[in-house]
């Protein structure tokens, strides 16, 4: 069976999922949720950047930030009671970051902003503000930001004076404060705004200033002095029967603060003779859904505080102990979301966008193709968040719409169906009518150890009684993975009927990966190896081993506690000293061979090994062959648990074509062995070799020996060869599939000697003309 | 397919390429590559009588290879 390739003239296009079912999916994923400080605050300050500053000493940085929700940040630094401190995570596990008082540091030391901005023109709409407290000063602060031609109508005899009305109840604390918040009246100087001074307020006076600015703010006070008991929306800051911007607060500088945002907000509503109350946003404080992870939590006790408030030393170092709560638990553990440096939400929806459009450049077909479909995030995540299933259902959709190429899977296809063709093998036990059981070692099992499989089937067969069949095949995962559901349908089908001929006996699993696959299309009760051999007892000529081995959980056994506690069970009974580390169990990540990562991402595969790796310096021990194999090629010492009881002792780890010679030699050796068939080599007619460079080439660029045996078997029939007389080689070609391999090689007296090999997708031919 | 009189690529092998069947140096030949159902001029080095097209290894695994990958991704 060969694969047609696609056509990017075709268009066809199918929802990967509704837009309902995209966002509640995005909505598992908090990492954008807002730390539970900057929730906390009713200004919107950005608290968690602002300890950060001051966690590098810079407090420049850190006013810059607080002066971003205030004009008059040492009123508000000194007078706000800071409901984020009692947010604060760390007050969990000891206390909380002292915020009061790294915001008081940040504005004490800092320096104020001296960037200008952008020039803003006035806008056209005027507004007043009458009356002095806290409230309208820091209204004022806002209106003015917002480039409002402001005039404030006060009782007080100057500006100076409105300054230190307003900021009558902030005053007692001694003089050092007094100084401190008349840094404030700079800022108010600063502004350009009219004060029209020395007002004697009355209510027709009022009015008519309503009537000749487009809005008017008063002070509750005095609109309580003016016109007696009026009634005001507290969320709008807004007096419907007067209507005038209505607000005040002698006391709270935080709820004066935070009235004048939301007043200020209805002035702009106004302003623009809008609704005051749509299209207000979200306003004041907030709930989070944010996760953070408090076990690397260290400074649990907070620096004390002087009587001055910290010093700049003392206000870094207690800065430092803000642990920046966010949550990156998938990404932790998880080498692909590293390696593109993007949180669940985000890969979702630009994968959703990628199989949405029909033209262009669909920029995530990489991505969506190197996950490795484990399911580690499902776990790691506090909301279980599953980014295998998204990969999973946009490759499905890709091959359903003709936009799935090829390329990245198409060997691993290939070495599917050598799996389920040349290399398969189904047969009863010798001597048996029907059989109890069946053997399933897995492709990977018979392509890396045979020798292991050998061992272990001849010990079934010779401990458990009513007979064992033999199935040396692939269960369907790999086409799973690649998103060739008809591919997969085909092969569960295949699968099945094979088991039927067979009797439909208990499967014996020696692969997490099978075992979980066959268990989602197979009716037949299916156990895993590992439960066979605690129920029967270890071989008789095992080896006692008293090493210590990491041992890696299978992606195929997460959420399967019976398999990884009967593995841990069997190594204890063999010996081995296992040691658990921080991502074992069902946090396990993939060895990178998963979802077929290793064939469309080597890259990014590589990181996933290594990833493994990075947990123990110790020799690691595995219960899947291809994560076995894996840690091999990354040269690590690495064995497979049947490896060790058998005692077999690992080899290193098989070229892609000895993965296939491997199946083939397992299958006939045993067809001969066994069932006394014997298979006669199938011969070329000469003789090849290759030179050491080249089969180290080949197995980089994924090409098989018996790609180039093909090439050699036309060429040696047709003659068809350059000669590069630069290098002496001789060159040959064919296309097989809808790969073009190219061979250089030389003449040897039986044969020929292969130097290079090299391939291209491309088909190239003549042009007429 | 139409294809372009443009060339996209062009090597010219200068007699250092000899036919085997044929025994006659290949020359600078009109060709093309197809992929995913685009077509792509180039000249490269043809057999003059058997029409044997020679993709030299720097060219598969330079610019075919880029080529490759820009087109499955479209």
């Amino acid at each position: 069976m060969d694969f047609e390739e696609r056509s990017t003239h075709v268009y066809r296009q199918k929802q990967m999922m509704s837009r309902e079912e995209l966002v509640a999916r995005e909505s598992l994923c908090v990492y954008e949720q807002p730390a539970y400080c900057v929730a906390a605050c009713p200004l919107k300050l950005d608290t968690k950047a602002l300890i950060r500053a001051i966690a590098s000493a810079d407090f420049n940085q850190a006013r810059q930030l607080y002066e971003k929700i205030t004009m008059f940040p040492h009123i508000l630094s000194a007078g706000c009671d800071a409901p984020c401190q009692e947010k604060c995570k760390l007050g969990e596990v000891g206390d909380g970051v002292a915020v009061r008082q790294l915001e008081y540091a940040a504005v004490n030391y800092g320096e104020k902003s001296k960037a200008k901005g952008m020039f803003r023109f006035k806008k056209k709409q005027t507004v007043c503000i009458l009356g002095s407290d806290l409230f309208t000063l820091f209204l004022v602060g806002e209106l003015a930001q917002k480039n409002y031609p402001l005039t404030v109508f006060c009782s007080e005899s100057s500006a100076e004076k409105f300054f230190l009305s307003c900021i009558r109840s902030q005053l007692e604390g001694g003089d050092s404060r007094k100084t401190f918040l008349l840094e404030d009246l700079k800022a108010l100087k600063n502004l350009d705004i009219r004060f029209e001074c020395g007002m004697e307020f009355t209510a027709p006076e009022a009015e008519k200033l309503r009537d000749r600015y487009d809005v008017t703010c008063i002070s509750l006070t005095l609109a309580g002095e003016l016109f007696g008991e009026v009634s005001h929306d507290e969320q709008l800051m807004m007096c419907f029967e007067k209507n005038m911007v209505m607000g005040g607060e002698q006391f709270s500088v935080r709820r004066a603060a935070f009235a004048a945002k939301k007043a200020a907000l209805t002035v702009d509503r106004l302003a623009q003779k809008l609704s005051p109350d749509n299209s207000r946003g979200e306003e004041g404080s907030c709930e989070t859904k944010l996760f953070t992870n408090l076990e690397d939590a260290k400074e649990l006790r907070r620096v004390p505080v002087g009587e001055e408030g910290y010093s700049r030393e003392e206000a870094v170092c207690e800065a430092g102990r803000c642990i920046q709560c966010h949550c990156d638990e998938c990404i932790k553990g998880c080498a692909y979301l590293q390696h593109y440096k993007k949180f669940p939400r985000v890969l979702t929806r630009e994968i959703y966008n990628n199989v949405s459009i029909i033209m262009g450049d669909h920029m995530m077909n990489k991505p969506i193709n190197a996950c490795s479909l484990c399911g580690q995030c499902t776990v790691t995540c506090p909301n279980g968040y599953d980014m295998a299933q998204i990969c999973h259902a946009a490759r499905e959709n890709m091959v359903f719409t003709g936009k799935m190429p090829l390329a990245p899977h198409e060997f691993a296809l290939h070495d599917m169906l050598f799996s389920n063709n040349e290399a398969f093998l189904c047969k009863k036990q010798p001597g048996f009518e029907t059989c109890r059981y069946v053997f399933f070692p897995g492709c990977q099992a018979a392509a890396v150890s045979p020798e292991t499989v050998k061992a272990a089937y001849l010990d079934l067969c010779s401990r458990l009684k009513g007979g064992v069949a033999l199935m040396l095949g692939c269960c369907g995962a790999i086409c799973d993975w690649a998103g060739r559901y008809e591919m997969y349908d085909d092969t569960k089908k295949f699968i099945e009927e094979k088991l039927k001929e067979l009797g439909n006996p208990q499967i014996i699993a020696a692969c997490p990966m099978c075992k979980k696959e066959l268990s989602t299309h197979v009716e037949a009760d299916i156990m895993g190896m590992w439960d066979i051999l605690l129920e029967i007892g270890l071989p008789g000529k095992h080896i006692k081993y008293d090493s210590s081995y990491a041992l890696h959980d299978s992606c195929g056994a997460r959420g399967d506690a019976h398999t990884q506690e009967a593995i841990r069970k069997l190594l204890n009974q063999s010996g081995c000293k296992v040691i658990d580390t921080e991502y074992s169990g069902n946090r396990s990540p993939c060895c990178g061979y998963g979802g077929l990562t290793s064939y469309a991402n080597r890259e990014v595969a590589k990181k996933m090994t290594e990833k493994c790796l990075e947990r123990s310096q110790l020799p690691y021990i595995s219960y899947c062959m291809a994560c076995r194999d894996r840690f091999a090629r990354e040269g690590r010492e690495s064995v497979h648990v049947l490896e060790l009881i058998y005692g077999i002792v690992p080899g290193s780890p098989p070229d892609i074509s000895e993965k296939r010679y491997n199946r083939l030699k397992l299958k006939n050796h045993l067809l001969e062995l066994l069932w006394g068939e014997e298979i006669k080599p199938v011969e070329l007619g000469f003789q090849l070799e290759y030179t050491k460079d080249a089969l180290e080439m080949m197995d980089d660029r994924m090409i098989l020996k018996s790609d180039v045996e093909a090439v050699m078997k036309s060429c040696h029939e047709t003659g068809e060869a350059l000669l590069d007389m630069e290098t002496g080689l001789l060159v040959s070609r064919a296309r097989l599939g809808n790969v073009t391999f190219w061979v250089k090689y030389t003449r040897t007296d039986n044969g020929y000697l292969v130097h290079r090999a090299y391939s291209h997708r491309m088909n190239v031919e003549k042009r007429m003309g | 397919m139409a294809v372009s009189e443009k060339n996209y690529y062009t090597i010219d092998p200068e007699g250092k390429l000899i036919c085997m069947k044929c025994q006659v140096p290949l020359v600078k030949g009109k060709a093309k590559f197809m992929y995913l159902d685009n077509g792509f001029p180039v000249e490269l080095p043809v057999c003059p009588v058997c029409g044997f097209v020679y993709v030299p290894e720097e060219l598969a695994l330079g610019k075919v290879l880029a080529v490759e990958k820009a087109l499955e991704d479209k």
